[in-house]
């Protein structure tokens, strides 16, 4: 396992992934769908781009469909219009009729008028300079048309036939042949200005898809680069546990190989027949019985860890006078104090109001804060207990304090975030070859959470460190079921 | 009691005219005593194409234009006669105010005419006052007559010996017991 963790570490570049491990590290401890999020937030923005993209793509394309569906109608019907108005004229040479003749006549000046109305049409939406000019060529020559259009109607009214042919032959062929060839220009300015559209619109496409690939591109590279950044804050972060458990168990084995030395070699000398003399033995006793309170308050520690762990361990909150419990351990503690050479200063407020808690979990909690005093204090070798009321948190109400001083190594600030982490133990400390399993301060956070408290923390480095637990003030109604009686001893886990 | 109402409903038709000149000579025409005029008596113009140079036509002109003696006007446009079908009120009033003639004298003496190389063409015949009116628009040359409230802008109103529609001097009138006959 050992080996694999150093060759994972590695095969880390030198510069910027670190950097990157670091951020990744600090994102995961947040949260990492944060980055999921983001990555969403940025494939929707992407994806709204796409969509408006294609929106303005159909758009152009529906655009140019209507506009060639109504160019194509205006075209048609000005030529049919036209062939109309010469179709009428000639109707009329077919009958003597004079009433016929006259509605022939009359339905050729409608249909004439219609291609006028068509021509100023065309004339309006003409927008380059060879479109107006047709236009204007066009409605000259309709005009020249419609001039002998209106003479062979009048000799065709007058029952001159002959005359009217001859009108026609000689003025209105000609000039309705003009007119043709203007239209058919028309149709040919008018293809052509569809060609060019229609070139328009595909590269207009064209730069769409691009730009869809691209976008699609990107999409799945941000995609990528996310997964990328989950799966690897995920190893980072099962990296780090399998590390902090390593030196868990490092730590431990460590812990509990020391006591075991002293036992096994107690024990043989006593197997061995080495000790003489009673008070010898008596000193033997008391080292082995040192030695396994040792490894039974080490064992305790991990089960009691392992407890809050999965959530097994409860406590039953009651309203409880801090005085007798504080008494209680500084007495428990005065042995170790004692043998570590420490010196407890302990203040109290007078009065001090009832708290919600647990004696156990209290009690266990401070332990672990002046143990935690006693391996971090320094030289200074002073523990100052100072427990007192104060107004508390807005939300919280009044609360008991009871602050744990030590004029010790100090922590750094940047440390002061991860104190409470299981397993975990600053460098500087693991440097210092200062034994310990870092489930203590860790373990002390969870009992006071567990009990509505909370603990905080001060320090500054090579100055000291002040822990303090805070404790809820029980209400009223709660004072009536306090506890009447304190365990006569307690089980410590110094 | 029956003139009366026939007068109303006359006088109603008319005020539905829309076109001015035609509203100017109602307006002159209400000046003048129904009951003088006659309210049977509607003037029947005689109309000619807007570009046509005349405006005014003598009682004899007007007959030789009828009778086909005459053949081109002043620009030398051919005339070309529009008449209505035989047996219409304004058909009777030209025959009996124009040509002093009944329908079978009329017949007779254009079929005389075209025999005889005299008359060119015989008068086109057209069955409604829209008819009369849009040949006379489409032909220069053409003259025909409508009544008074069928006349709008798409053809010209000749003065007859001097004498507008709306005057009350003015001779062409369909005069309710020829309407009758």
């Amino acid at each position: 396992m050992s080996s694999q963790l150093k060759s994972a570490f590695a095969l880390k570049p030198r510069f910027l992934v670190p950097y990157l491990d670091r951020l990744l590290i600090a994102a995961s401890r947040h949260n990492a769908s944060l980055l999921l999020f983001l990555v969403c937030c940025t494939v929707a923005a992407i994806g709204a781009i796409a969509i408006r993209d294609m929106e303005n793509t159909s758009a152009d394309t529906m655009k140019m469909y209507a506009a060639s569906v109504r160019g194509l109608q205006n075209i048609g019907e000005l030529q049919y219009e036209a062939q109309e108005t010469r179709r009428s004229t000639l109707y009329a040479l077919t009958t003597n009729d004079s009433n016929l003749q006259v509605e022939y006549a009359d339905q050729s000046r409608n249909a004439d008028q219609r291609v006028k109305d068509g021509i100023v049409e065309y004339s309006n939406q003409a927008k380059e300079a060879e479109e107006t000019a047709l236009a204007q060529r066009l409605a000259l020559d309709w005009e020249s048309y419609l001039r002998v259009r209106d003479e062979v109607l009048a000799s065709i009214l007058e029952g001159s036939t002959g005359e009217a042919v001859s009108y026609d032959l000689s003025g209105g062929v000609p000039a309705f042949e003009r007119v043709r060839r203007d239209l058919n220009e028309v149709k040919r300015l008018y293809g052509e200005n569809a060609a060019k559209s229609q070139a328009r619109l595909a590269a207009s496409s064209r730069r769409s898809t691009w730009r869809l690939v691209g976008i699609q591109g990107f999409t799945l590279l941000l995609s990528g680069a996310a997964i990328w950044a989950i799966q690897r804050s995920r190893m980072l972060n099962a990296i780090q546990l399998a590390k902090l458990q390593m030196e868990f168990v490092a730590s431990v084995s460590h812990e509990l190989r020391t006591p075991l030395a002293v036992l096994n070699s107690a024990a043989d000398n006593i197997a061995d027949g080495l000790i003489e003399g009673k008070s010898t033995l008596k000193r033997y006793g008391a080292v082995l019985q040192h030695q396994s309170r040792n490894m039974s308050r080490l064992v305790d520690e991990i089960l009691l860890f392992a407890s809050t762990e999965d959530g097994t361990q409860r406590y039953v909150l009651q309203p409880l006078l801090l005085s007798p419990i504080i008494d209680s351990i500084v007495k428990a503690t005065e042995g170790v104090l004692k043998d570590s050479g420490f010196v407890l200063d302990l203040t109290m407020e007078p009065d001090l109001p009832f708290v919600l808690g647990d004696v156990s979990g209290i009690s266990q909690c401070l332990q672990n804060l002046i143990s935690n005093a006693i391996k971090y204090g320094g030289e200074d070798r002073r523990i100052i207990l100072h427990a007192f009321e104060a107004g508390g948190e807005q939300r919280l109400g009044r609360e008991v304090c009871i602050s744990i001083m030590d004029r010790g190594i100090g922590i750094d600030s940047s440390e002061l975030e991860r104190i409470f982490e299981p397993f975990y133990r600053s460098p500087q400390v693991s440097a210092a070859q200062v034994h310990g399993t870092g489930l203590g301060l860790s373990l002390a956070k969870r009992i006071a959470d567990s009990m509505g408290g909370r603990i905080s923390v001060s320090s500054e480095i090579s100055v000291g460190s002040t822990f303090i637990l805070h404790l809820q003030v029980a209400k009223g109604d709660d004072k009536k079921t306090a506890a009447t009686s304190f365990p006569s001893s307690l089980s410590l886990l110094i | 009691m029956v003139r009366r109402l026939t007068a109303i409903l006359i006088a109603f038709e008319f005020a539905l005219w829309p076109h001015a000149d035609a509203a100017r000579v109602l307006a002159s025409t209400s000046e003048a005593p129904v009951a003088e005029l006659g309210v049977q008596a509607e003037p029947l113009v005689i109309v000619v194409n807007r570009s046509n140079p005349s405006d005014n036509l003598s009682s004899t002109e007007l007959r030789n234009i009828f009778l086909g003696s005459r053949s081109h006007w002043t620009n030398g446009r051919r005339i070309t006669l529009v008449m209505r079908d035989p047996g219409e009120p304004e058909r009777r009033t030209i025959l009996r105010d124009v040509c002093n003639m009944t329908e079978d004298q009329m017949k007779t003496h254009f079929l005389r005419g075209l025999f005889t190389g005299e008359i060119l063409v015989s008068p086109k015949v057209l069955s409604t006052p829209l008819g009369v009116r849009r040949f006379i628009f489409n032909v220069p040359g053409a003259i025909g007559y409508l009544r008074l409230r069928d006349v709008d802008d798409s053809v010209k109103i000749l003065r007859i010996d001097d004498v507008l529609p709306d005057d009350k001097h003015y001779r062409l009138r369909i005069l309710n017991q020829v309407a009758n006959e």
